[in-house]
């Protein structure tokens, strides 16, 4: 009787690397266009969507790793935990066909962003004072300037900016995954389940 | 003992038809074998799954047993006994990258170091294995700034440093340039001198015809016929079967036809080489 | 072995994990050390370390990524902050407030410094290589190297679709609808091409024995692991230790 194979086999050892730098990389294409998200777990969603949870997991969280270490902002490894929650609710959307149409999409994403934008505020708020991304604090700043107390500001704008946000990825990384060739995504154990093309 | 042998091998992909067909073959040590076919053939899936690439890594479902060196490329103990053994390569040079080398000495330390060789090893076979593809230059080079040509022959040295028994190919030559494909062509051949087997697919008929001691006509997933590529290269059957030949052999079809097909010296089989035209129509 | 040039700095001369392992206790000592003289003390002590360290051009980069949160922590909380209030000059100034800027600005400072330090001495190769010397799974230092490799390739990848759909007419400059039109046809190709890319790649890493059965990688050039490395990293975690212990004692 043969063994099942290990975990991390080369598809997955080719998969990650590649969804952590799109991660990176689509951050960067949406800062450069001066959107008003971030954009910056597609990757992360991709990859939980073609693989399962393991695998978003994994590429969120080295992510997470790198994008601290090498922005020079290691602070953000605080904000790790998101990258979990992540990959969690979107594994919940792939097994349920979330990405099927780009309308159950953006309601899985703004579930997800709706619990991410919770639980950073309380890392924010708790660790950083309500500092995180330059955006999200000017609308902190803002909505004190508003009189709203400091948790008040902090939970309204993290979790604004995340529902949009994660709204918003998981629209787009539905869209790429009805747009894989079939051939291709039936290689990968999730991808067309995630995808309603079952 | 054949050191590749493909019998009755169907296989289907998970959402496709069959796209191999009750294959049947032998490739033999020491010599080159070509597969050639018309565009989805099933060339490239025949080498996934002489390599164990398919179904494993591909998913889908094969019927009929492969054998490499003996072996069961598809289950794990059969992997395990050619671990090192196979070597599989493919159009694309940087996609075949580690990715993770920082010079052309680590990239072709890749495969050494993963099963396991101790350095004074490594330390002595990496700088053979480049001098052998004419690389050693580039050794302290990033792999992933080098020109598509230079980064194949990295590729190559990656392989060759493992002393592969089987060279499985599939269009090596595409993204390269004259000399690369020449290159090439010599390696392949000297490897198959050295013992080697020699399965490669490409739809390069010149190439075909310059290295391949037997060449294997796929349709749709069948074998179709198999012979010298000089023997079936100019004959109707490629035509028939949509695969085409030399650009010679092209050439030599279309005057045939143009003179409607009743002069002697233009009637198939049809010249593949300028020299054999030459010497035809003297 | 042939390797490459070697970089400048104390952290890419010390053993991999050291500079990796200092920077999280800075990232903890930051929270630990009583406030707000102890972050503030903890970032005077970083940019020293540059400065004696090797590379002092390193306070560049860093300074570039803390302005800005010194100045949005001054805003939030010093000028917009509640509870009893001073007069500084033509400005009012909460007085808890501006204490919890300077605190939580010498927290990121003291975290942007060491971060910055540590990744311009970090080469994925030598870290990989002491990964496995030390006995770290290889699947993980592998992953960790080869996404480093990627992202430059991807960003390069990434500016040429750009320049391909600009001379096809598309506008990336403008109102914010014009703007966000032009992410999809941007990310699309790039992110559907990189998935074909992996089909590729996956054939490429299993043929190269990257899961080889049975037998740990080769390091091919660990290295050394000095009783100095070992000495800072272990002071590292005391001084985490103790600034725990402090916090709850005092």
């Amino acid at each position: 009787m043969e063994l099942p194979p290990p975990f991390m086999n080369p598809r997955l050892l080719a998969l990650i690397p590649t969804c952590v730098a799109l991660n990176v990389v689509l951050g960067r294409i949406v800062s450069e266009l001066a959107l008003p998200v971030f954009l910056d777990t597609v990757g992360t969603v991709t990859a939980t969507a073609l693989a399962g949870p393991a695998a978003g997991i994994i590429t969120g969280l080295t992510s997470q790793g790198l994008t601290a270490l090498t922005s020079g902002q290691m602070m953000w490894l605080a904000f790790a935990p998101i990258q979990v929650l992540i990959a969690l609710v979107a594994s919940s959307a792939a097994r349920r066909g979330g990405f099927a149409t780009a309308a159950s999409a953006l309601l899985w994403g703004a579930l997800c962003g709706l619990l991410g934008g919770l639980v950073s505020s309380v890392i924010s708020y708790s660790f950083f004072g309500g500092v995180t991304s330059t955006g999200v604090t000017a609308l902190n700043a803002l909505l004190r300037y508003l009189d709203f107390g400091l948790a008040t500001a902090v939970t309204i704008s993290s979790v604004a900016a995340d529902v949009l946000d994660k709204a918003l990825t998981f629209a787009f990384a539905g869209a790429v995954l009805r747009a894989l060739p079939t051939r291709l995504a039936s290689r990968f154990p999730l991808a067309m389940r995630s995808a309603g093309r079952e | 003992m054949s050191a590749i042998e493909f019998s009755r091998v169907s296989f289907r992909y998970p959402t496709s038809g069959p796209v191999l067909r009750d294959v049947t073959f032998e490739a033999p040590a020491g010599r080159v074998t070509w597969i050639f076919g018309p565009a989805g053939a099933g060339a490239s899936t025949l080498l996934l799954a002489a390599a164990g690439l398919a179904p494993g890594l591909t998913g889908g479902s094969l019927e009929g047993s492969v054998r490499i060196l003996g072996q069961d490329p598809g289950s794990r103990s059969g992997r395990g006994a050619v671990q090192g053994k196979v070597a599989y390569v493919t159009a694309t040079p940087y996609l075949q990258l580690s990715g993770m080398a920082e010079s052309v000495f680590d990239e072709v330390a890749f495969a050494p170091a993963n099963i396991g060789w101790d350095r004074a090893r490594i330390e002595a076979a990496v700088p053979e294995a480049l001098a052998r593809l004419g690389i050693g230059h580039l050794a302290d080079r990033i792999p992933e700034e080098l020109s598509g040509g230079e980064q194949q022959r990295v590729v190559l040295a990656a392989m060759f440093v493992l002393r592969p028994d089987v060279w499985l190919l599939d269009e090596p030559t595409s993204a390269l340039d004259g000399t690369g494909r020449e290159l090439v062509r010599a390696f392949v051949r000297a490897e198959a001198e050295r013992g080697c087997v020699v399965l490669f697919a490409t739809e390069d008929a010149e190439l075909g015809l310059a290295l391949a001691d037997e060449m294997v006509l796929l349709d749709e997933g069948s074998t179709v016929a198999r012979g010298i590529p000089a023997d079936l290269l100019g004959t109707e059957l490629m035509w028939a079967m949509r695969a085409g030949s030399t650009g010679v052999g092209e050439l030599a079809r279309a005057a045939n036809r143009l003179a409607g097909e009743r002069a002697a010296h233009l009637a198939p089989p049809y010249p593949l080489t300028v020299e054999a035209a030459v010497e035809r129509w003297r | 072995m042939s390797a490459p040039a070697a970089p400048e700095g104390l952290a890419a001369r010390a053993h991999p994990f050291t500079p990796l392992v200092v920077s999280l206790a800075v990232v903890a000592l930051a929270f630990l050390l009583p406030a707000p003289a102890g972050p503030l003390l903890l970032a005077a002590l970083l940019i020293i370390i540059a400065i004696l360290g090797g590379d002092p051009r390193a306070l560049i980069p860093a300074a570039w990524l803390a302005v800005p949160f010194w100045v949005l922590l001054f805003i939030l909380h010093a000028l917009l902050g509640d509870g009893p209030m001073r007069t500084l000059g033509p400005l009012t100034l909460s007085v808890h407030g501006s204490a919890l800027a300077l605190t939580q600005s010498g927290r990121f400072t003291a975290i942007i410094v060491a971060s910055v330090l540590v990744i311009r001495g970090f080469r994925p190769g030598r870290f990989v290589d002491a990964a496995l010397e030390a006995g770290w799974p290889w699947t993980s230092a592998y992953i960790t190297a080869a996404t480093l490799n990627a992202i430059p390739r991807f960003q390069e990848r990434a500016v040429r679709v750009q320049e391909a759909m600009r001379s096809r007419g598309l506008r990336v400059r403008g109102t914010l609808i014009t703007r966000a039109k032009a992410f999809v046809p941007l990310a699309l190709p790039l992110m559907l091409g990189a998935l074909h890319e992996v089909d590729e790649r996956t054939f490429a890493l299993a043929t190269r024995q990257v899961r080889a059965e049975g037998v740990s990688r080769t390091p091919l050039r660990p290295p050394a692991d000095t009783a100095l490395d070992l000495t800072v990293r272990w002071g590292a975690v005391l001084a985490v230790l103790g600034a725990i212990a402090w916090r709850f004692v005092a």
